[in-house]
Formats: C-alpha cells, structure tokens, sequence
C-alpha cells in the first residue's frame, strides 16, 4: 500500500480537521442559543458532516482504482469498502426517518434538555472521533502500538458518550417531565422522538464499542499489517458514521426550534 | 429423516424455537419479579412474545451456522475463500451453502412455497365471499382464538405480506442464481452475506406466519395504526416478521449491486450488460434504501404498543398519518422492486425468442433506473384520502403519471422488438407475451387511480385489488414463471414438460383476466376492499361466484406448475446445451452448471442481444484453456 502522506503529515491533517470541527460545533451552539437560525445550523451540520466524511471517513478512496488481479488483498479491500459504504448509505435512512417523525411530529419546537450535557457528550464523541482517526492513521502505517492505545481511547470515549446518554441524559430528561419516568417513555411525541433518537443512535454506538473491542482484541493478536488491516479500516469508518449521524441529531434535538414544555 | 435433523434449516428452527422460549421466559422472569402478569391470553405477554420472536429469529441465524465464518473472523481466524460443498442432492439445499446457484434455488423454492401458502389463504377468503352473507367463517366458529370474520382479516391480511415476502425472495432467486452468470463472476462479491441474506429470510417467514396462531390481526398488510396499535399480539409477530425478512431484501441487494459494480467480466461496459443486470441494479437500489422505512415504521408502532410511546397516538398528540408516510415511503417504490426484475426478465427473454436485436438497449436501461427514481416521489398517492395536507395531492398526482413515460418507453421498444419478427413461442415465450399483455392491463388501470378527482371514488375499493394484481401478475409473477421455464435447463439439465407448461399457462391466463378485469367491474360497483360480506342488494354475487371459480383455477394451474416442476428435475427431458439457441454466456457451457461457473473466463466482444443479423459476431469470447493447466 502506498502513502500519499507521512504519518506526521496525516496526524496533523487530523489536528486541523479536528479543529475545524470544534469550531464549527462551537459555532452551532452559539447561533442556538442567540439568535437560532435553523438555516445556519442545517449548513454547518453538512460542512461538519462533509469534513467528516472526506478527512476521516475517506470517502474518497471508493473511487481509487483497485484494477489489477481480482484476488488481490487490495482488489477485495475494494470492494469491502463499496459494500461497507452501501450499508452506511441503507443506515442513513433509518436516521433519515428518524428526522423525517422528529419534523413531522415536533416542527420548530424542541424539547427541554440539559444543554451543558448535551454539549459535553457531543464533544466526547468528536474527539473520539480525532483518537479513532489517529488509530487508523498509525495502523496504516504500521505502527500497531499507536493504534491500541487510540482505540482505547476512543473506546474509552465512546463508552463515555454512551452511559451519558443513557444513564444521565435519559434520567434527567425524565426529571424534565418529558417522559413518565427513567426507563418509562409511555409520553407524548416529544419523549418519544426524544427516547426513539437517542436510542437508536445509541444502539448504534454500541454496535460500534463491540466493533472496536473485536479489531483491538485482533490487533494485539496481529493480525493487521501495514498493507493488510481491512478490519480496522471498516471499524474506524463505522465509528465515524456514528459520529455522523450525531452531527444531525444534535442540533435536531438540543438546538433547533423554540424550547417548549 | 436423520439426514434432515442434522441439515442447517432443522438446526436453525430447533435454535428458534429455544430462543423463543428463552427469550420470553426471560421477560417473563423479569415481569414476575416486578409483580406485573406473567400470563395472558396467548400463554405468554405481549413483550414477552416479542422479545422471544426477537431472540427467536437471532438463535436461528446462530443455529443454522450461516454466522459461523463472521464469528470466526471477529476472533481473527481466517476462513478459506471457497467452501465446497459436502450435501448432495436435496441435502444441498437445506444446508448452508456459499454457493450462489444453490442459494439462488433456496430462494426459488421458499418463494414457492410461500406463494402457495398465500395462494391458499386467498382461496379460503374467496370461498366465503363467492356469495354475500357469512358462509363457513361465521361468527359461531372459533380457530386460533379468531372467531369467522376474524379470521377472514387474518388471513386476508397475511394474503397480502406472504406474497410481498414471497416476491422478495423469489425476485432474489432469480437474480442470484443469473447475475453471476451473466456478468461471468464466480459467486456474488460476498458469498457470506449472501447466505446470510437467504437464511434471515426463513426465521422472518416463521414469524409472519405464527401470527395467524396468536390472535391474528386486522389491519390488512399495511398494519395502520391506530387499529395496528391495539391489535392482537399477532400483529407484532407481523411487524416482527417483515423487519427481520427485511433485512434479507436489504443484504442482498447490497450485495448485487456490488457484484455487478466490481465483478463483471473483461470488456463488460455498462452498454454492453445483459439489460437484466440493470433491472436488478434498479430493484437493489431501492430494496437497499426504502425497506429501511418499513423496518422503522412497523419498529415505531411495535415501540409504541411496547412501551406507549405516542408516535401516531392522537391522545398524546401524536399523528397516524406520519405512519402513512413511512410506510408508503417504502411501500409504494416497493411495488418498483417486485416488478423491475420481471420487466427485466421480459427484455432478456424477448430478443431470444423472436431473433431480433432487443430494440433501444440503452432507453430501456435508463428506464429501469428511471422507474426506480420516479417511484422515490410517488408514494402519497396512497393517501389522497388520508387527511394529508391537501396541497400535496397534485403533485403527487403528476409524479404518479410521470411513472408512465419510463414504463412506456419499455413497452414501446418490446414493441418494436417483436416487430417483424421470427416468433417462436415455447412455454417461457408464452409467460412472457402474457406478462406483457397482463402488464398493459395493470398500467391502463392505473391513471384512474393515480388521478386524484377519480380516486377519491375508487380508494379501498376491489378496482385498487384488480388494478396491483394485474401489475403485479404482469410485473412479476408471469415473468417470473416464465424465468423459471427458460433457465430450468440451465440449473438442472433437464426441461420441464412443454404440454404442462402451455396448459399451466392457458389456465392461468384467462382465468386471471377474469379475475381481475371481475375485480375491476365490482369495484366500481361499489365492492369495498379487505371486508368479509358484502350487501346482497349490490347485485354481484353472481360475479363474485365467477371470482372464485377463476380463482380455484388459478389455484390449478400452480398446482401443475408445482407437479411439474418438481417432477422434472427427475423425469424431464435432457437438455444438457444452448436449448433456446441463446447469446447469453450461461448457454454456451453445458447444463447443469459446474459447482464454480465457467472454468475460462470470457470476455465479451460485441453487444448482447444481436439476434439474427447476418455475419455478427458472438456476444463472448471464452478465452482458450491453458494447455497442462488442472481444471
């Protein structure tokens, strides 16, 4: 496999990009909280989610040509990686159809949420997302020790967001009155968009933390390499897409539309 | 019978049944220990049903072994590229098997199965409505806990979704067995996954038929809350089944679409793809996307019975319309899924069997991806009468006819395909101009729905029955039959009997056109649809006896569908060569195909469907096999 980049090089491009997205989602929250435009914040959702998808998600190796012979390693990787992408595109409608009732059912409203909550578990996940990226970049080039520790603490970070949201956020949404109680969503619309949303995307990170502890445990096996380390590939892009999704349910849950109930 | 106990399927149903049972003790334990009931009318309660269902299906998919390599692979073991196969004969098909030929008949023959499951509930309903009044399912009988009208909605309903599964994966047969094929692949691009997609489907199967023993349910296939919302318990057994056979659909046409994007063989440009590869393109893109909205619709109405959650509950200020809207996202474009592979099968078969050049190769391709878009941005017009906001019925209404132009741009060239030429017309022929001629139909009938002034009068009534069975008899099940008589020979070297076939087909077809075009005419008479009596005053009860008679022969020629079918695979004549004299690649290796498809690989040197020009060139050039080299 050849480098387009230096490992360095490809470190700090995760830096920057990184940066890049704490400031856009700095951004969104300031422009919620004084004057909510929902035209802003849809346009800095898809500047954070292209970021995303080309600097961390690659999405532009789908178009590298892997011609050559059809049993390769590299040959197979590519078409993994037009499979893997395919899935991600199917998931997106179960999101998309998330938002499409969270629209539908709640328009220009949103529900009343711990707004320092959801903003700390939000960057939880983003700089999971930088560690998952510098995991990813260090197994490319080798360097399996670098990529451990990333993961772990993307793992880490993961877990983090996860038990925020479902151990913190979904009590205190119930204190909040927006559901009967803890565990309990038998409510209106608002805690069941709510309860539908967060849950779903939190399946999803879970799915992702068993994804990661699956090519962590393989890694210290060894079984990745420079040139061969598909799995990792295919854990790091998932993570990512969880990330992904949360760059549009944030802002759809916390920031968009007048605070009701 | 031992050799069966062992086989995967007995595995897997074993594995369902205890996950089942685990599943819901295990709700069950839980709701002891916090005082709630254990019991109630099915034995066990409802979440305990549905978590059981749940687990059910995922012990089976354990069970089976389809999920033995992924486990292997988590681990960091890696699996051989090539599983042979260690069954033979029907042993093959009820083990697990990467193969996508014996994949492609497991589909095929679930499928079948399936279609005369559905094929017989509609018989039973059409016996009881063959005259006005209750006939045997009064409200005196009880059957699974449904008393006669009861069970008329059950098995009406499920009519309707064991057909959908069972076109699902009968469209899957056909494209998983031919489109390795025709592109000259060995497999599909991920063998696994393409088992895993077959497998899924019959845990899903299971359950949507364990709803008829649980209480059944009322709502039609469509499951609209909020009569979906307190419906028995059989209805989340529904929901349950068509979220997991959905899964099946998704997965394999992911895998089709990556197949035919990476797999093609040397010289195979987009314009020179057999013109089925871009139907089954189409279907997939839409199976990849929309069934997601189904799953999350049917999820939504089983979260809401579960916890109480007040999506579409108007008490707590949710809104049933929005279900509408989720479920018609998926629901109408997937009636584009049914029929683009049959549109498909018609344009492959056409050229063969009138030796001409299949007319405008390049508008018919385009048009199945055009249907396939098109059917992205119609699907309100399921709901002109719903409440919906008014302003969005006219542009509905102009999507839907928009529809037409694709569509016509495939009849225009069949047309022109035919046009002046040779005609032969053995059996897959005959199903094929009959699926043209019964398509037409379905199309004509459909403007006055799509139009919104005249659907407003003909909504929920028998015309909407007679209309999507014509489109759907034409879309998928004439085409379908006839791609099962033209590559018999191809997956068994054998034919099935040709007098068997055109009696099947001169059954089938006429009694059909009575059927629906009967359909049609009661419907604007004011037959409602999915009601079990109807007003003797109406004045059809003699065309209702009519029905039923074309009905039961329907039910008659599948039934020598079936005999033949299966007794050919034994019996049939030898038919080991290129039997209907075609271009494609699969003809030009000998019948029944090797374990690992084409032992050269081909490359193809001129355009596929070059029928009877003179001096033209073969479509594929097998490469010469390499002297010394071990097949």
């Amino acid at each position: 496999m050849s480098h387009t980049q230096t490992k360095s090089a490809a470190y700090g491009q995760g830096v920057v990009v990184f940066i890049y997205l704490a400031v856009l989602t700095a951004l969104e929250y300031f422009v919620a909280v004084t004057f909510n435009a929902v035209s802003i914040l849809v346009v800095v959702a898809v500047i954070k989610a292209a970021l995303v998808m080309y600097y961390f998600m690659h999405i532009y190796k789908l178009n590298e040509a892997s011609d050559g012979d059809e049993h390769s390693y590299d040959y197979k990787t590519g078409t993994n990686r037009i499979g893997l992408w395919l899935f991600l595109l199917s998931d997106a409608f179960v999101f998309a159809g998330l938002l499409t009732a969270r629209i539908n059912l709640l328009g220009l409203t949103r529900p009343h949420l711990n707004q320092t909550l959801g903003l700390a578990v939000t960057a939880v996940l983003l700089i999971s997302s930088f560690f998952m990226n510098r995991g990813e970049t260090a197994m490319a080039h080798g360097d399996r020790k670098g990529f451990m520790n990333n993961t772990l603490i993307t793992f880490v970070l993961g877990l983090g967001f996860l038990l925020g949201v479902v151990l913190v956020e979904w009590r205190l949404a119930a204190e909040e009155g927006l559901t009967a109680s803890f565990g309990n969503p038998a409510v209106g619309p608002m805690g069941a968009v709510f309860y539908m949303m967060t849950g779903m995307h939190a399946f999803h990170v879970l799915t992702g933390l068993i994804f990661l502890l699956v090519v962590w445990n393989n890694a210290r096996k060894g079984v990745y390499s420079e040139e061969k380390h598909w799995g990792v590939e295919a854990a790091a892009v998932y993570w990512h897409f969880v990330d992904l999704v949360w760059i549009f349910f944030y802002p759809a849950l916390y920031l968009i539309g007048k605070l009701v109930n | 019978m031992k050799r069966f106990i062992s086989s995967a399927l007995a595995h897997g149903l074993g594995w369902q049944l205890i996950g089942t049972l685990l599943g819901a003790g295990l709700i069950t334990g839980i709701r002891a220990l916090m005082g709630l009931s254990v019991t109630d009318r099915f034995f066990f309660t409802e979440p305990a049903w549905v978590l059981g269902g749940f687990i059910g299906a995922i012990s089976f998919l354990f069970g089976s072994g389809v999920t033995s390599d992924w486990m292997k692979w988590a681990r960091g073991i890696d699996t051989p590229e090539h599983h042979e196969d260690h069954h033979s004969g029907w042993e093959k098909y009820v083990n697990v098997s990467l193969d996508h030929k014996v994949i492609g008949i497991q589909y095929t023959i679930v499928a079948l199965a399936l279609i005369s499951i559905g094929g017989l509930f509609a018989l039973i309903f059409r016996t009881e409505l063959a005259a006005s009044q209750l006939q045997f399912l009064t409200t005196d009988m009880k059957l699974f806990g449904q008393n006669g009208p009861q069970l008329y909605n059950t098995l009406m309903s499920l009519h309707g979704m064991i057909m959908i599964v069972s076109i699902l994966l009968g469209i899957s047969g056909i494209i998983n067995y031919v489109v390795p094929l025709l592109l000259g692949a060995q497999d599909m691009a991920f063998p696994r996954l393409n088992a895993f997609s077959f497998w899924i489907a019959v845990p899903g199967a299971v359950l949507l038929l364990s709803s008829l023993f649980l209480g059944g349910f009322d709502t039609g296939w469509t499951g609209y809350p909020p009569l979906s919302a307190r419906a028995p318990v059989g209805m989340q057994m529904f929901f349950l089944g068509v979220f997991v056979a959905g899964w099946s659909s998704i997965l394999g046409a992911l895998n089709v679409i990556v197949t035919v994007l990476r797999m093609r063989a040397k010289g195979m440009t987009a314009m020179r793809m057999p013109i089925f590869v871009w139907a089954a393109i189409a279907t997939s893109l839409i199976a990849l996307t929309a069934t997601q909205f189904i799953g999350l619709s049917f999820q939504l109405v089983m979260f809401q019975r579960l916890f109480g959650m007040g999506f579409f509950d108007p008490a707590k200020g949710g809104n049933p319309v929005l279900f509408q809207h989720l479920f018609w996202f998926y629901s109408h474009p997937a009636v584009y899924v049914f029929i683009l592979p049959g549109l498909g099968v018609i344009s492959e078969l056409l050229p063969v069997f009138v030796r001409k050049p299949l007319f405008g190769y390049r508008w018919i391709a385009m048009s199945s991806l055009g249907i396939a878009l098109v059917g992205f941005v119609v699907w309100a017009h399921h709901m002109f009468t719903s409440g919906m906001n008014e302003y969005l019925r006219v542009p509905f209404m102009y999507s839907t006819l928009l529809v037409a132009i694709p569509t016509g741009v495939k009849f225009f060239s069949w047309v022109a395909t035919i046009w002046n030429g040779k005609i032969t017309t053995p059996t897959p022929m005959l199903f094929v101009l009959g699926g043209i001629v019964v398509f037409l139909m379905g199309g004509l009938s459909g403007p006055p729905n799509a139009i919104v002034s005249t659907d407003l009068h003909l909504h929920d009534t028998y015309f909407i029955v007679g209309h999507f069975h014509d489109t759907i008899f034409g879309g998928f099940v004439f085409p379908f039959f006839a791609a099962l008589y033209y590559w018999f020979p191809k997956a068994t070297g054998r034919r099935m009997n040709e007098t068997l076939g055109k009696l099947h087909f001169w059954l089938m077809t006429p009694a059909f056109f009575v059927l629906t075009f009967g359909m049609m005419y009661i419907g604007l008479l004011g037959m409602r649809r999915r009601i079990v009596d109807y007003d003797p005053a109406l004045g059809i009860d003699s065309t209702h006896l009519v029905l039923t008679i074309a009905g039961y022969l329907i039910g008659l020629s599948v039934v020598i569908f079936i005999y033949n079918f299966f007794n050919s695979i034994k019996n049939g004549e030898k038919a080991e060569g290129n039997v209907w004299n075609s271009r494609s690649p699969e003809w030009q290796v000998p019948s029944p195909m090797p374990v690992h498809n084409y032992d050269q690989p081909f490359e193809v040197i001129s355009e596929p469907y070059d029928y009877g020009l003179e001096g033209g060139s073969p479509y594929v050039k097998f490469s010469e096999p390499e002297s010394g080299k071990h097949q």
